[in-house]
Formats: structure tokens, sequence, C-alpha cells
């Protein structure tokens, strides 16, 4: 059996070799649409990691009135300590505040020092002990005298997943219709060689041929045009992710506080995976109905 | 060997190509099948290697009910049955060795054993020095005579022949036809399709002659 997988392999290859055109537009076609895929995939990833990064703060944040004095913050935070036993209260003051935002900003930290005053407000973190309702405690919190100002982050992490659904919605539909795009090339590439070698495909039928004999060849056509795609939208991508993503990460880190979703071995795989499923799917389409015809 | 049982074919509402067909073809034997253009001799050939389908009647070949077989089971009654075809249907961008090696690779058989057995089959019609010529540098007797080796070299019990020597002039057709009757000489039961009356005459076998899609003699 390997001499006949080896032969139809062969055959493959050589049929490919005659026919460089067609299937260098194919090769493209699938290339373009697992980059695009590829690179949406990647976006949704990331999107994914720094909405989670976000979304995964289960504290809500009180903006104390900035004419309190230190005393007087401490006193807010034991009043919302004793109301709400089942919550932790720490009390940030705006100098430890602007230290963190220094921690944040890294190589930029040093902008603050030009500060002539620390803006920034003393604030309340209340996290809730054993989860609970984020909007009911920051309703209860922003009637507490003293407290300017409520935020619990959920409401545009809200806005933004959603705004993020849509997207992947979207992202779905266009990678569906690319990879139809590519599967029809690919069809009709193969279709154009089934075409091309139908006097081939007669005698071999005439001498006892299987349809699986004569469709193995035009399948491992689609599959290595496949493969080729597949290998050239990983090399796009990893040009991207080399050229392009060093400049993004800093700020990406900065956002989510996580590193940037990065192309790894099993990446290949899949998108090695799809382009075969591409190929063989658009060649079993087109020999299956020359076949018939 | 090969046996219909009122076998009709007809296309859409026009007449029958072939109108209740009843006959019988023993192993070992050799028979003209013979009519003017249009006599349904072509059909009749296409319909014993299952490249059509009857519209009634059952075909019998080897004892297989060709009606009843799944379109899987078609190309494994195929490799029993070698056919020659008046364009000789050769692949132009294989050599003649490749060409009757072919048949064998679709058998599965290896390089080696391919290589061997076409060079047989090539020496056995006098073209082993035309191994690796290609078909349209040779001439049509040369290519009609690849095209029996090909059709031979699974060494099929059933050759069937489609006005083999059609394109051939005289000199020729004599030696192709020697290679039928050598192949039938070894045992295989060949049915040759002609309107060549003079084929005939020469070499008198028994002769099926079909007119308008019936068998009007077989003698």
């Amino acid at each position: 059996m390997t001499h006949v997988a080896w032969r139809l392999l062969r055959r493959a290859l050589i049929n490919l070799w005659r026919a460089p055109l067609p299937s260098l537009l194919a090769v493209v076609t699938i290339a373009l649409a697992l980059f695009l895929g590829g690179a949406m995939a990647f976006s949704v990833l990331g999107a994914r990691v720094l909405l989670a990064s976000w979304g995964a703060q289960r504290t809500v944040t009180a903006y104390l009135d900035r004419a309190l004095s230190e005393e007087q913050a401490r006193a807010v935070a034991e009043r919302l300590r004793a109301d709400h036993p089942g919550v932790e209260v720490v009390l940030v003051s705006p100098a430890q505040a602007l230290d963190r935002l220094r921690v944040q900003l890294g190589d930029l930290g040093g902008a603050l020092d030009g500060l002539s005053r620390n803006p920034l407000p003393a604030t309340l973190e209340l996290t809730p002990r054993g989860g609970g309702d984020l909007r009911a405690l920051a309703d209860r919190v922003s009637n507490v005298g003293g407290v300017a100002e409520v935020d619990y982050g959920r409401e545009w992490v809200d806005r933004l997943e959603a705004l993020g659904g849509a997207l992947r919605g979207f992202g779905t539909a266009s990678l569906a219709l690319l990879a139809v795009a590519a599967l029809l090339v690919v069809a009709n590439t193969i279709r154009l060689a089934v075409y091309a070698r139908r006097d081939e495909i007669e005698i071999m039928k005439l001498v006892g041929a299987t349809d699986g004999y004569v469709r193995a060849p035009f399948l491992l056509e689609g599959a290595l045009q496949g493969l080729c795609g597949a290998a050239l939208a990983a090399a796009g991508l990893l040009a991207v992710q080399r050229l392009v993503l060093p400049r993004a990460a800093a700020a990406f880190a900065f956002a989510s506080g996580a590193s940037a979703p990065h192309l790894a071995a099993q990446h290949c795989a899949v998108l090695a995976a799809a382009g075969a499923l591409v190929g063989l799917c658009g060649s079993y389409l087109a020999v299956g109905r020359s076949l018939r015809t | 060997m090969i046996q219909l049982f009122h076998v009709t074919k007809r296309w859409s509402d026009d007449p029958p190509v072939l109108d209740d067909v009843t006959l019988q073809v023993e192993k070992g034997e050799f028979v003209w099948l013979t009519g003017p253009s249009g006599a349904g001799k072509t059909t009749l050939l296409r319909l014993l290697f299952c490249a059509d389908e009857p519209t009634s009647g059952q075909i019998v070949i080897g004892g297989r009910n060709v009606n009843r077989l799944s379109a899987g089971g078609v190309p494994f009654l195929r490799r029993n049955i070698g056919v020659v075809f008046q364009d000789f249907k050769l692949l132009p961008n294989r050599t003649a060795l490749e060409n009757v090696g072919f048949a064998l690779e679709v058998l599965g058989a290896s390089d080696a054993q391919i290589r061997e057995r076409a060079h047989k089959r090539l020496a056995q019609v006098g073209l082993a020095a035309k191994a690796g010529s290609l078909p349209l540098r040779m001439s049509g007797g040369e290519q009609q005579r690849v095209a029996i080796a090909r059709a031979l070299v699974n060494e099929p019990p059933i050759l069937l022949a489609d006005e083999p020597t059609g394109n051939l002039d005289a000199s020729l057709t004599d030696s192709i036809l020697q290679l039928l009757f050598d192949a039938n000489a070894r045992g295989a039961t060949v049915v040759v399709a002609t309107h060549d009356r003079g084929l005939l005459n020469r070499y008198q076998r028994r002769t099926i002659q079909l007119h308008h899609g019936k068998v009007t003699a077989d003698a």
C-alpha cells in the first residue's frame, strides 16, 4: 500500500507542478483567508484577555471627597466596615494611589514628578469576601457621606463586552465568507485540473480504477494547496508578530497586565489543519461533481 | 461468459439503440459484432463494460449480473475486461511503456512489477523498442498495438474491441487482428465490433449482425 500512497502523492505533486498558476491562485487565496482568519482570531483572543483582566476586578472603588482629611477618610472607612461586615474595606491614601500609578506607568512614571500637587483623591476599595452584587454595594456606598463618586468597573466592561461580542460575530461571519471563497477557488482550480485530465480519468476508470483511486490525487492536491496556504499564512502572522506586535505589546501589557497572545506551535497546527480541510473539501466538491458527470 | 437477455437501450423518447437483444458468448469464443453505422455495436460494447446501463433486460458477465452491481463493484468487473478503441485512447504525455503500465498502476502493482509486465506485453505486440516513445511519435498501427498491450497487460478473460482497425490501412489491419486472435488463442473471450465486411470474409468466425438495434443474424 505504501507504494500506492507514494504513487498518488507523486502524481499530485506532478499535477501541481504542471499547472502552477491555478495552484498558486488557490494557495494565495487560502493563505489570505487563513491569514485574515488568524489575525482576527488573535485580535479576539487579545481582546478577551484584556476584557477578562478588566472584568476580573471584583472591587467597588469609592472616591472620597477631596476636602476630607486623612482622619475623616479613616472614619468613613470604619463606618463602611461596620455597616458591611462581609466586605473588605481598604483605604488608599492619595500618596499610595500616586505610588501605584507610578508603578503602572513604568518608564513613563517619571512624568508624575513634574506635578505640583497630587491630583488623586483618597479612595476606598471594597471587596465582598464571598462575592456578591457589586452594583447594589456601589449604590449603597454612593449614599454614604464623604463619598464623592463610586466606580465598580462593570458598566463599561459590559459595554466593551457587548462591543466585543458584536465584533466576534462580525469576525465569525467574515471568516465563514473567506473560508467559502477559498473553498470555491480551490474547487474551481481542481475542477479545471479535472477537466484538463478528463481523458486520463476516463482511461483510469476504463481499466478498473475505483472512484477513490481517481479522486485521491485531486484530494491530495487540494490538501497540499491548503497546507502551502497555511504555511504562507503562518509566515505572514509570524512576520506581523515580529514587526508589529513588539510596538503594541507594551501598550497591551500596560492595559491588561498580561502579555499579548503569540503564535505558538499549536496555532500553526490549527492553521495547517484548517488549510488542509479547506483544500480537501474544495477538491472533494469538484471531483465529486466531475466523477458524477 | 457473456449473456444478454432481452436487453434494450433507449435514449429518452428516441427509437431504441438496442432492441430486445438476447445473445450468449461462450468462454474462449471469438465473435465478430457487425452491422452498419448506428446499428448499436458500440452501444452494446459500452453496456458490456458498464459505461452505460441497459434500459431494460439483464446482462450477465462471468456469472455476475451487471444490473445488480453496485457503483463500487463496476471497477472490479472492468478489471476482467480489456477494451480497445478505434481512437486508441492513449495518454499523449506518457510513453508507450507508461500507457501500458497505467492499467497496472490502478490495480496497485509495484513499480517493478509494472515495468516488467508492461515490457513483456509491449514485446508481445512487437514494440519493445518503442517503450520510451510518446504516442504522437508513433504510427496509428503502433498506437493501436500499445492500446492492445494495455488492454491485455492485466490478462483479462474478456477482450472487447470497438472498430480496432477502423483508423488503420489494410496492411496494418492484419497484424492488429493477429494480436486479437493470439489473445483468443491464449483463452480470452474476444468480441470485435466492425463494419468491415472484408474482415468477416477473410477471417471467418461467429458473426452477430445488428441492424437498427436488433440481432438480425447470428452464425
